[in-house]
């Protein structure tokens, strides 16, 4: 009993562990330019100055302003994705696999709230999966040209 | 009647979960074949080769001849399940390999401590399943194929610290490594819960999805790490020609 007590703890720890690891693998991926900036723009997306907010005045948070901040951000990148340069029209497998961990880490920065812990390490994980987002988005929109839009001008008209 | 129309639903959850593996398995061989002919995904190749063909093939075979609730189907099922796990192990050996690659004199030793482990887990996991023969359906089962899994999960973990150790830049691999990493611990755990609840309640049916979704887990995100390399996107069609479109931007301007 001792033992399968302790397979099953350790096992269901390593599981959550490797995919979380695989999770961070994809945010790692390096792209060629920072694409991110163009979409944020163009987009008034808000994430990149929560981000900014609590990594240089490490002030305290407006939880439900910061929740509903990144969540309008959210959505937006993820109709892009789906919707901006998109042939396919549909999330490939780490976009979907990235929509999951986002989903995840909203729910632990709700749990951390709630128990009153350090919010900030939570928001900056969503901070970075929205980045990697934008950049996806950025990359797909820059490789396409229509005419003589920009990647600005494409995306105000989708 | 509502009893029945669950029973139907989870069936065909099973049966589109399980067409699902066969056609990521299919796919991802193909997509190796036709694509990556690299020498380093050759052991890869052949253990998906033996999935293919122990699960995507033979199973369905001797489901069709003997049914679901036969003996016969039962003890194919869990032997084939006992060949392809000693199969990964060997996969986990020719990752340790690539990941000591650079590293020879370490790989030296690790080769000869794998080779020891191997002959060691294959050994006592044949002598067991002999002498255990007749009652494999038993709680046997379930505490061998718990240990089996559990002790491939441990083998991947030293694998993903030796790779830290050594600040592997292999990102392909590094996800390689998480796949199998959750192929395990899933099915690791379920057995253990199985184990601890004597075959009763949830968690004996659980395996029947949580395996197939493991697999199906591994087998993207080994899709993931090969097809990697950034490819040119095809432009697609845009509804109103590129100059209306500027038209339209510069009116909204």
């Amino acid at each position: 009993m001792f033992m399968a007590t302790l397979i099953l703890i350790v096992s269901l720890a390593l599981f959550f562990f490797y995919i979380q690891v695989t999770c961070q693998r994809i945010l790692r991926r390096r792209f060629d330019k920072e694409y991110y900036q163009v979409i944020v723009s163009a987009n008034r997306l808000e994430f990149l100055s929560v981000r900014q907010t609590l990594e240089e005045f490490d002030s305290s948070v407006d939880y439900a302003r910061v929740r509903m901040t990144l969540k309008c951000d959210y959505l937006a990148l993820t109709y892009l994705l789906k919707n901006a340069a998109n042939f396919k029209q549909r999330y490939s497998r780490d976009e979907l696999l990235m929509i999951f961990h986002f989903r995840a880490a909203l729910f632990s920065l709700l749990v951390r709230h709630a128990l009153k812990l350090k919010e900030k390490p939570a928001i900056l994980r969503l901070t970075a999966v929205l980045q990697y987002f934008a950049n996806v988005v950025g990359q797909r929109v820059s490789q396409i040209r229509f005419g003589d839009l920009s990647a600005t001008d494409y995306l105000m008209n989708i | 009647m509502g009893r029945l129309r669950g029973l139907f639903t989870m069936d065909g959850t099973i049966i589109v979960l399980q067409y699902a593996v066969y056609l990521l398995e299919a796919g991802l061989l193909a997509y190796i074949f036709v694509r990556r002919r690299d020498s380093r995904l050759l052991s890869l190749s052949v253990y998906l080769g033996l999935l293919l063909a122990v699960d995507g093939i033979s199973r369905p075979i001797v489901l069709y001849h003997y049914g679901f609730s036969s003996r016969q189907y039962a003890y194919f099922f869990w032997l084939t399940d006992v060949l392809l796990t000693l199969g990964a192990f060997l996969l986990i050996c020719a990752f340790f390999r690539r990941a000591g690659k650079e590293q020879p004199k370490l790989w030296r030793f690790v080769r000869l401590l794998l080779v020891f482990v191997f002959v060691l887990v294959a050994g006592v996991s044949l002598a067991s399943l002999a002498a255990n023969y007749h009652q494999v359906f038993t709680q046997f089962i379930v505490e061998f194929q718990q240990n089996l899994y559990f002790t491939c999960l441990v083998l991947t973990t030293l694998l993903y610290l030796l790779m830290q150790q050594l600040e592997s830049a292999d990102d392909e691999l590094g996800l390689l490594v998480c796949g199998m990493g959750i192929q395990f611990a899933g099915p690791a755990a379920n057995f253990a819960l199985v184990h601890l609840t004597n075959g009763r309640g949830f968690p004996s049916t659980f395996y029947e999805y949580l395996g197939p979704l493991c697999t199906l887990g591994m087998l993207s995100i080994w899709f993931m790490a090969i097809a990697r390399v950034p490819r040119p996107l095809r432009v697609p069609q845009p509804e109103a020609p590129a100059g209306e479109l500027a038209m339209v931007t510069s009116r909204k301007a």
